[in-house]
């Protein structure tokens, strides 16, 4: 059983973090690589169905269930927890190492879970552990959204967890599979524990909240792993749920809009990864065959072109210690390789022909456009040129191309942090390049054919004239130092308020309460010390001696003397 | 932007619009198939109104300053 234990992807992830202690400090960094590169290769050599079952209470678990989706999410984590291995390299912080590595072994876990329970552990792991590479930056700010962040995911989870187990309450089966588009308070609770995970408006305010505020290597695991887990979860229970379509649409205009305007820069990338989950929740409202392969698709797709732009966002953090468009500009040749490979990932999730997110993009789009809703098309047309806007162009032109808009050194960014964006850019024009290689390995046979005339017109035009637009309105675009408010604001402006009523208001209710009752025992222990005091009008008793106010008097302790004597004898009687 | 990256960019669009007249016979059936150069005027017409509704809901809502939550 034991060994059994170690072909579960996940395992080898949560044992390699809990090894990482134990080895000495230079090796950790090759050993966090080590990893996931067997959890790869275990994951290959799987066959197919449930392959583990364990037994709790009266629960059969299935611990390891393998088929081509879970296979295709499985691949993409581990792969990128690799990539991002290598990102992280020269940085020696056990911490870090070790609860991201727990937290891809949560994602690799809730990917290949067969049941509700599994899931939900793995889905607690993946929270607690993304929570510290948060903390780990050390600033106030990171502090204040690190605990809004695991608080966020904490209610995600036990609105999941209500869920499941009003589901298995209702009869409902504890194998994970698709849920009957009804809703049931069951369904809705677990649909809502999702959708926090997911991103989902009018849950979605943590993400741009948090992961800007993460450590420059954390960034990059938290948005690989977090939200498309929750994507391959939708595409598990809640395949063909009609709220989905219009879920998905919001999210891509919603995420457009305040990447337009966002300056810090992984703010704009935070925001952009809403806007590209909404075309795959979008796809998976719509959930025909190929809409679910396209979801698929885009999630693997969107996972490597966006850790590559967080990787470059990171680069440029490390290397000029700044973050925000309003003091960055005109150090592109300093860093031109950085460049080069955020501006690949940029026209990979702008959908460019020859990268990947053309090959998955277009998929989400044409079965949109299949089932006929061509409003729905359009949105994510628009929100695709978006995309283009905000993290294509805005982002490097205003980071590396524009005028400077502050003083500020540019280190040399290690070499690891380059290899690791490189290999990411591989695999973004490979796939783009060879698109076969992914569609071979989706859940469902792919009829589908990317490269046709259509769509090569369709994105070459869009392309083109979005960077005219840009071009001659780019000097409109906010590059200002401010922030945008989100519905986040529900939550950290009320604050004080909240924490008046809820908070200082109780406190203040229990101490007078406490003083209350305080100086009620005070009282009475006065009385009680001598009571017979009170049965005298003056200091004198009727005989003209003093009555002793402050003290026992010895009738008292005659009294008391007679009752313990009284309870010794008792005892002994009882005993003999 | 140099002379000859805007020179690229009309080829392109020139090669687009070549393609488009020529070789795309299945246009599909929205409505605006058929609309020629439907998506030059898309990407033009999208950036702008994108931008400027960012801007006007940046404007009207959203912008704040940096220590909005911190005061």
């Amino acid at each position: 059983m034991i060994v059994e234990l170690f072909t579960i992807p996940a395992v080898i992830l949560i044992a390699g973090a809990f090894m990482l202690p134990l080895l000495p400090r230079q090796a950790r960094g090759t050993a966090f690589i080590l990893f996931p590169t067997i959890a790869l290769g275990v994951l290959w050599m799987l066959p197919e169905g449930s392959l583990l079952q364990a037994t709790l209470a009266n629960y059969e678990l299935h611990l390891l269930t393998v088929d081509a989706l879970s296979r295709i999410f499985g691949t993409i984590f581990a792969l990128i927890t690799i990539v991002g291995g290598i990102y992280a390299l020269h940085m020696k912080e056990l911490g870090q190492q070790a609860s991201a590595l727990a937290y891809a072994g949560g994602a690799l876990g809730v990917t290949f879970a067969g049941d509700f329970f599994t899931l939900i552990v793995y889905w607690e792991i993946m929270a607690v552990t993304s929570s510290y590479l948060i903390w780990a930056r050390r600033t106030e700010r990171s502090d204040k959204a690190g605990m809004r962040y695991i608080l966020v995911h904490a209610l995600g989870g036990g609105l999941l967890l209500s869920g499941v187990l009003l589901h298995l309450s209702e009869g409902g089966s504890l194998l994970l599979g698709p849920l009957a588009p009804e809703h049931t308070l069951s369904s809705t609770l677990m649909l809502t524990g999702v959708a926090i995970n997911s991103a989902i408006p009018p849950l979605h305010a943590w993400l741009a909240d948090a992961y800007p505020k993460a450590t420059i290597t954390g960034a990059v695991f938290m948005c690989a792993l977090t939200t498309k887990s929750a994507v391959y979860v939708l595409i598990r229970l809640f395949p063909g749920w009609d709220i989905l379509i219009w879920a998905g649409l919001t999210m891509a205009v919603w995420g457009t809009i305040y990447a337009l305007l966002a300056n810090d820069i992984r703010e704009i990338l935070a925001y952009s990864i809403i806007s590209q989950i909404g075309y795959m929740v979008t796809g998976i409202g719509i959930g025909t065959e190929m809409a679910l392969n396209g979801a698929a698709a885009h999630a693997f797709s969107h996972i490597l072109y966006k850790s590559l732009l967080f990787m470059g966002a990171g680069a440029v953090m490390y290397a000029t210690g700044k973050n925000k468009l309003s003091e960055l500009g005109g150090f592109a040749k300093k860093m031109p390789l950085v460049v080069i490979l955020y501006i690949i990932g940029g026209l990979a999730i702008s959908g460019a022909p020859l990268f990947n997110g053309f090959i998955s993009k277009s998929m989400i789009i044409s079965a949109v456009g299949d089932a006929h809703m061509e409003t729905a098309t359009i949105i994510l047309l628009l929100a695709s040129i978006g995309t283009f806007l905000h993290t294509g162009l805005k982002l490097p032109y205003f980071t590396w191309f524009g005028p400077a808009k502050s003083e500020f050194t540019v280190d040399q960014v290690p070499v690891n942090m380059k290899i690791a964006m490189g290999i990411a850019a591989f695999f973004c024009v490979l796939f783009g390049v060879f698109p076969s290689l992914l569609y071979t390995y989706l859940p469902y046979p792919v009829e589908y054919h990317p490269y046709t005339a259509y769509h090569l017109v369709e994105m070459t035009q869009i392309l083109i004239f979005g960077f005219i637009g840009f071009w001659f309105l780019k000097d409109k675009l906010n590059t200002a130092p401010n922030i945008s408010l989100d519905l986040d604001w529900f939550y950290r402006r009320p604050a004080r308020l909240v924490r008046t009523v809820f908070v200082r208001f109780p406190d203040r209710v229990f101490a007078a309460a406490e003083d209350i009752v305080l100086k009620a025992a005070q009282g009475i222990s006065r009385i009680s010390r001598n009571p017979r005091k009170y049965f005298y009008s003056g200091d004198t008793d009727a005989s003209g001696r003093p009555v002793k106010t402050d003290d026992f008097t010895a009738p008292i302790h005659a009294a008391m003397a007679f009752i313990l004597l009284g309870f010794i004898l008792m005892a002994l009687f009882v005993l003999v | 932007m140099k002379k000859w990256h805007w020179i690229l960019l009309g080829i392109l669009t020139v090669i687009s619009l070549i393609v488009e007249f020529t070789m795309v016979e299945h246009h599909g059936d929205h409505w605006w198939s058929h609309i020629p150069a439907f998506y030059i005027i898309l990407g033009l017409v999208g950036s702008a109104v994108l931008i400027f509704l960012s801007l006007w809901l940046g404007k009207l809502i959203l912008l704040r300053d940096e220590d909005y939550y911190d005061r």
